[in-house]
């Protein structure tokens, strides 16, 4: 780990799960800092491990509680019925009559969440044209409203993970980074360019998500990406992934043009289509008689 | 001798230059140089060179129109490749003094994204401009001359004369006679040469001296640590994930070998899990965990497509199945990623059972002997 | 002495004066005189290798400007400068100073893009120059030994380039460095020791970024300084090849002198190339380390590749199927050390043997000194051509993955594409060029024979119609030319000939100056072109001719 224990630390332990307590005393990022650690502190370790463990428990339970709530509460019966609407009219081919889903179309939606219902509504890439490898993100079909009308319809069905609210970009900038290189930039490259996985699969650009698409797509792993859940990443380390993101892709290339920020490809094929033409283009001339 | 005799021939005899042979300064007086146009003397030095001007194409008429343009034009590019270096010493020393400030930060303002590639236009632009000023110049202003000169074989005489000297040389040091001499000669070049390659040794190190790369720092009991140091329990991950865990030990998430996929499979892969063999208790639940490191070069695997359960190496795209024991099924690795065994402790946390019980990392010579 | 100061011509100005005083204590007038006559063929593939020479020295300038700043430890230390995204992250001192080297030092991260842009330029036309070298027969008796020195100025320029990649100690190269660990590794036998050896322990340790640093800054660019000089002074001494034409021959060289107008040319070249370089590294943002993080054992990205000289052997190892070979007693070969080890032997060991092998096969033994055209030598240039189609191939293969994403193929597609296109291109390619070559052979001795087509149709009095053909020298009773083929280009167009009646000039022109003898022959077919033109002119030929082929590629050689 590179990020330094300094900087976890001054993180403010606004989540109460996984006990932040061990973040300070039992972090080998702290050993790999000082490079020593005593019997003493191992014991005070354990200790906070133990606490760690009460805490933890109520930190599963308040995580999942707001959840039901807030679900509760959102769920008018106008919003309910437009979204089976909607539902029945776009998407029931696949998913079947009552969300279960239909074998070699579509996977069962109960229980996925409405995360998982905004990330693929919102980019576009529900509904699917056609069966293929991969659902690719297009312009999307529905407006905002309707959007939120089906959320409201599938979160009503066996829950799951919701749709986070707030600013998601709050998080630390440098854990961020550190925790994108970790998690996310063996599929998605260096900084969010995007790269190839097995037989035509793919990770694709985060150029142009919003937060709330990135988010999303962490707490629901939409199809191969892998689920990235609120106790294996918090909220908290979320939000600072998006901002190393969204920073990184906004911000100006210092040295000149980026050339897709892909490395030594991009910059083989310059060489040769930009500096060897150049150059050659040089020599023919310097041969020509005046 | 001393220093401060300074006659002539104090060594004995007069002391005259030797006699020239056959040199140039034999063929013509300074006189006769002193008679001959400069032209004439460039062509007569070539032509001892070997060197022959066939034809001279003279260059634009002096005062001509044509001169003058080219002079202009030649001028121009000149001026142009000046003024493009004054302008990077401007852009270099002015920015955070009269000009915006050069020091590019994330949020900064655009003059800091445009300074290097202003330096690099200007620069470019001089340097090129020069080189298109003196290329131009040779082109338009300078006559063309084409010129010939001989190549020259090697030279019997020279061969012949040579050859004996050396051969001469040879033979009276006896060294083909002596035959002891020759020997110890040998004998001595090769001590010498081994003698001088000697402290490379300091170089080596037995890589076998506790096994350090058939071990890593897991062991039984030892917790499985989230990179920010915190221990995971079951319930942590949700079916589909996969998380970078590494040895609670100190620096254990710095260590090259350790760090360890822990997957948490999908009802429908766990229906199809096919662990290798005597790894079937390796996983605990529906939790498995893999090394990271590939068997083929030791690029972290950890592409992790979860509907199809393969890992990619981004690397040299080796593909392996989670759910056939990390076995290999396409691209060049030959060994199933090594799976580490997997416990909870009292507290319920992960712990590892044992260290991985082979070798993790790119395949080596004596690797099963390990 | 004394006859120098009083003699005739003595010089009179200072300067002169300074000049006499000098030469009597170095005596250097004679070999600089020898010097600035040398002659200098000009074509502009001579100038390949030039650049390569001009991409070293601005590689040796800025890279001396940057060990002024850089700290190749690895020791751990926290970022602190001005990238906010890596504040406060844990990293190696080489990487922190890099980074400092980029945000914190004036003009740092120009002079860091201006070595990386040279570098691989660097390598590209050392490549260029070695194929210009190949196809034209120039590493034949007596330039062997050159030929040796270049392609080990190739490995080394490569071995540079590959320890250079390393030193930043980012992500990327931090992964660069794992394969090349576990390359060491795979050796057979001493696979364990040479990695000890070399990394210090087990990978990554504390050592490497250091050693390689000095092996990157003293130890190769002494050795390829010292080569350079050594391919330099072996060609003066042996002098330049030149492509046949008339005047040229076995026994001389004709072109410029050095002095001025070589020299003043190869200087143009030199500002070019730097110029290019810097342009390029202002322009083009080359290798951005702060995007690619700190190097950390446990990370990876998407699409992780070497620079491009080294991407055929990523390509290789990509493509080599998963073949580990088991021998008793439980030792192992492993699959990653033939196509990153032995390929690359045999490749630059074929390389470097070719000369020795093209004159066992053809059994010519003799020095050359003119150059062949390629087609005219048909093995070799489809040899040739097999060998770039194979390295290409493996190249664009160690980007496939990328290719792959941006393409939207399929990645495991690609790989077998790969691996079916290594075995199926190159045989291919020579068959073709094989055939190229015949058609091109073919078609210059057709036109030595029967002469340019002019493209004017003429009816025969019983009907006939046929094309009117210029003949390009004095013809037989049957109206077929007596020229033979002598390796230089034949004119296949009449402007080539004088039949645009005025001289045109392209922007690209033939470099070469025409000999006297040149110039007489061209005044003979001129005045043969003359003759047919009255003809030609009468019988509905557009007047202006046709364009002149110049426009936008080289004239030589010629078809």
């Amino acid at each position: 780990m590179s990020t330094t224990n300094p900087q976890s630390d001054a993180q403010p332990d606004d989540v109460p799960r996984r006990g932040r307590a061990l973040r300070t005393e039992d972090t080998p990022a702290a050993a790999a800092r000082s490079r020593r650690l005593s019997k003493a502190r191992r014991r005070v370790a354990n200790v906070a491990g133990l606490m760690a463990a009460l805490v933890l428990t109520g930190a599963l339970y308040s995580t999942i509680a707001p959840a039901h709530a807030e679900e509760a509460g959102a769920s008018s019966d106008a919003d309910y019925e437009a979204g089976r609407e909607i539902y029945q009219n776009s998407c029931i081919t696949c998913h079947g009559e009552n969300l279960e889903g239909v074998d070699g179309r579509g996977p069962s939606l109960i229980g996925v969440g409405g995360a998982a219902v905004y990330f693929q509504v919102h980019t576009g890439r529900m509904p699917l044209v056609r069966q293929a490898e991969q659902g690719p993100d297009k312009p999307v079909v529905f407006s905002e409203e309707q959007i939120d009308q089906l959320i409201t319809y599938i979160q009503a069905n066996g829950g799951g993970p919701a749709v986070p609210s707030g600013n998601l970009r709050d998080g630390d900038l440098a854990l961020g980074g550190e925790l994108f290189r970790l998690n996310c930039a063996s599929c998605h490259n260096f900084v969010g360019e995007g790269g190839a996985l097995s037989s035509g699969k793919y990770a694709p650009s985060l150029h142009d998500a919003d937060d709330l698409e990135i988010y999303t797509a962490m707490l629901s792993g939409p199809e191969n990406m892998p689920v990235f859940g609120d106790n294996q990443l918090t909220p908290e380390e979320k939000r600072s992934i998006i901002n190393y993101i969204q920073t990184v892709t906004e911000m100006p290339d210092p040295g000149g043009a980026g050339i897709g920020r892909i490395g030594p490809v991009g910059e083989g094929l310059v060489i040769w289509v930009v500096g060897i033409s150049a150059l050659m283009f040089g020599i023919f001339w310097m041969g020509t008689k005046a | 001798m001393t220093t401060h005799d300074t006659r002539p021939g104090s060594a004995g005899g007069a002391d005259t230059p030797g006699p020239l042979h056959g040199g140039p300064d034999d063929d013509y007086t300074p006189e006769q140089l002193a008679a001959m146009s400069r032209d004439d003397l460039d062509r007569l030095g070539a032509r001892y060179d070997g060197v022959q001007v066939l034809h001279v194409d003279p260059g634009p008429e002096p005062g001509s129109a044509l001169e003058r343009r080219y002079v202009r034009q030649v001028g121009a590019v000149f001026m142009l490749a000046g003024l493009a270096a004054f302008a990077f010493v401007v852009v270099y020393v002015g920015s955070g003094w009269f000009l915006p400030d050069w020091e590019w930060t994330i949020d900064a303002g655009t003059w800091s994204s445009l300074f290097t590639p202003l330096l690099g236009l200007l620069m470019g632009l001089s340097l090129t401009l020069v080189g298109v000023g003196m290329v131009l110049y040779s082109k338009k202003l300078l006559p063309h001359e084409t010129a010939v000169q001989d190549k020259h074989d090697g030279s019997h005489f020279d061969r012949v004369t040579t050859g004996a000297t050396l051969v001469s040389g040879l033979h009276k040091s006896g060294l083909a006679r002596r035959k002891l001499i020759t020997r110890s000669l040998a004998f001595m070049g090769g001590g010498l040469g081994l003698m001088l390659l000697m402290p490379l040794g300091g170089l080596l190190k037995n890589p076998n001296t506790g096994n350090p790369l058939g071990r890593t720092s897991w062991a039984q009991g030892v917790r499985l640590l989230r990179d920010d140091g915190t221990p995971i329990r079951p319930g942590d991950q949700v079916p589909g994930s996969l998380e970078t865990v590494f040895p609670a030990v100190t620096g254990g998430n710095r260590e090259s070998d350790a760090a360890t996929m822990l997957i948490r499979l999908r009802p429908e892969q766990v229906a199809v899990d096919r662990p290798r063999e005597g790894q079937a208790d390796f996983g605990y639940g529906d939790y498995v965990a893999y090394s990271k490191i590939c068997t083929h070069a030791g690029c972290p695997v950890s592409l992790y497509e979860q509907e199809t359960s393969r890992i990619l190496c981004p690397c040299h795209q080796s593909q392996f199945d989670i759910t056939q024991g990390a076995k290999p099924i396409f691209g060049p690795a030959t060994r199933a990623l090594p799976q580490l065994p997997l416990a909870l402790d009292d507290e319920g946390y992960f712990v590892a059972r044992s260290d991985y019980i082979e070798a993790v990392g790119p395949t080596y010579w004596n690797r099963e002997r390990i | 002495m004394a006859r120098t100061a009083t003699a005739p011509g003595a010089p009179t100005t200072r300067l002169g004066k300074a000049a006499v005083d000098f030469d009597d204590r170095l005596i250097v007038a004679g070999p600089l005189r020898r010097t600035l006559n040398k002659v200098f063929p000009d074509h502009w593939s001579f100038l390949l290798g030039e650049i390569a020479l001009y991409s070293f020295i601005v590689l040796l300038l800025s890279g001396t400007y940057l060990t002024f700043f850089f700290d190749a430890s690895m020791r751990e230390v926290v970022y602190n400068g001005s990238y906010a995204p890596l504040r406060g992250v844990e990293m190696s001192a080489a990487y922190d100073s890099a980074l400092d080297l980029s945000f914190d030092v004036r003009g740092g991260l120009f002079m860091r893009q201006v070595h990386h842009w040279a570098a691989l330029l660097f390598v590209a036309s050392i490549i260029l120059h070695l194929l210009r070298i190949f196809f034209t027969g120039a590493f034949r008796r007596p330039r062997e030994t050159n030929w040796l020195i270049g392609v080990g100025l190739l490995v080394l320029a490569i071995l540079e380039g590959a320890t250079g990649y390393t030193l930043p100690d980012d992500l990327l190269s931090g992964t660069g460095l794992r394969i090349i660990s576990a390359i060491i590794l795979a050796i057979p036998v001493i696979g364990t020791w040479a990695h000890f050896a070399v990394f210090g322990g087990d990978f990554p340790g504390e050592l490497i970024i250091g050693r390689f640093y000095i092996v990157h800054v003293l130890l190769i660019p002494a050795i390829l300084l010292a080569l350079i000089a050594v391919h330099m002074l072996m060609l003066v001494k042996q002098k330049h090849t030149q492509f046949p034409g008339p005047g040229r021959t076995e026994h001389n060289v004709v072109g410029n002198r050095l002095f001025p107008t070589f020299a003043a040319k190869a200087g143009g070249l030199f500002f070019v190339v730097f110029g290019v370089i810097a342009m390029l590294a202002g322009l083009v943002q080359i290798n951005p380390i702060w995007l690619w993080g700190p190097y950390n054992p446990a990370q990876v990205s998407a699409a992780s590749q070497p620079d491009w000289y080294v991407m055929f052997l990523d390509g290789s190892t990509r493509l080599f199927p998963a073949w580990d070979i088991n021998l008793p007693g439980d030792y192992t070969i492993p699959a990653l050390f033939w196509p990153t080890l032995i390929l690359p032997g045999i490749l630059f060991t074929l390389l470097a043997l070719y000369p020795m092998i093209e004159r066992k096969l053809t059994g010519d033994t003799a020095a050359h000194h003119l150059l062949q055209r390629p087609r005219d030598v048909p093995v070799r240039t489809s040899l040739g051509a097999m060998a770039v189609t194979f390295y290409f191939w493996l190249m664009i293969s160690g980007g496939n993955d990328v290719i792959a994403d941006k393409f939207q193929l399929s990645l495991n597609a690609m790989t077998w594409v790969g691996r079916l296109g290594l075995v199926i291109l190159p045989p291919l390619v020579y068959v073709i060029t094989y055939r190229i070559c015949l058609g091109l052979q073919k078609h210059d001795r057709e036109v030595l024979e029967h002469g340019i087509e002019t493209g004017v149709i003429r009816r025969l009095p019983h009907g006939e119609f046929i094309e009117v053909h210029q003949p390009l020298g004095p013809v037989d009773a049957h109206g077929h030319g007596q020229l033979a083929y002598g390796g230089a280009p034949v004119p296949k167009k009449m402007n080539q000939i004088g039949g645009a009646r005025r001289a045109i000039r392209g922007f690209f022109t033939p470099i070469e100056e025409p000999t006297a003898v040149e110039l007489e022959q061209r005044r003979e077919a001129r005045g043969l072109a003359a003759a047919e033109d009255r003809d030609l002119t009468t019988s509905g030929r557009p007047s202006e001719g046709g364009r002149p082929s110049e426009g936008g590629k080289p004239q030589e050689p010629r078809d």
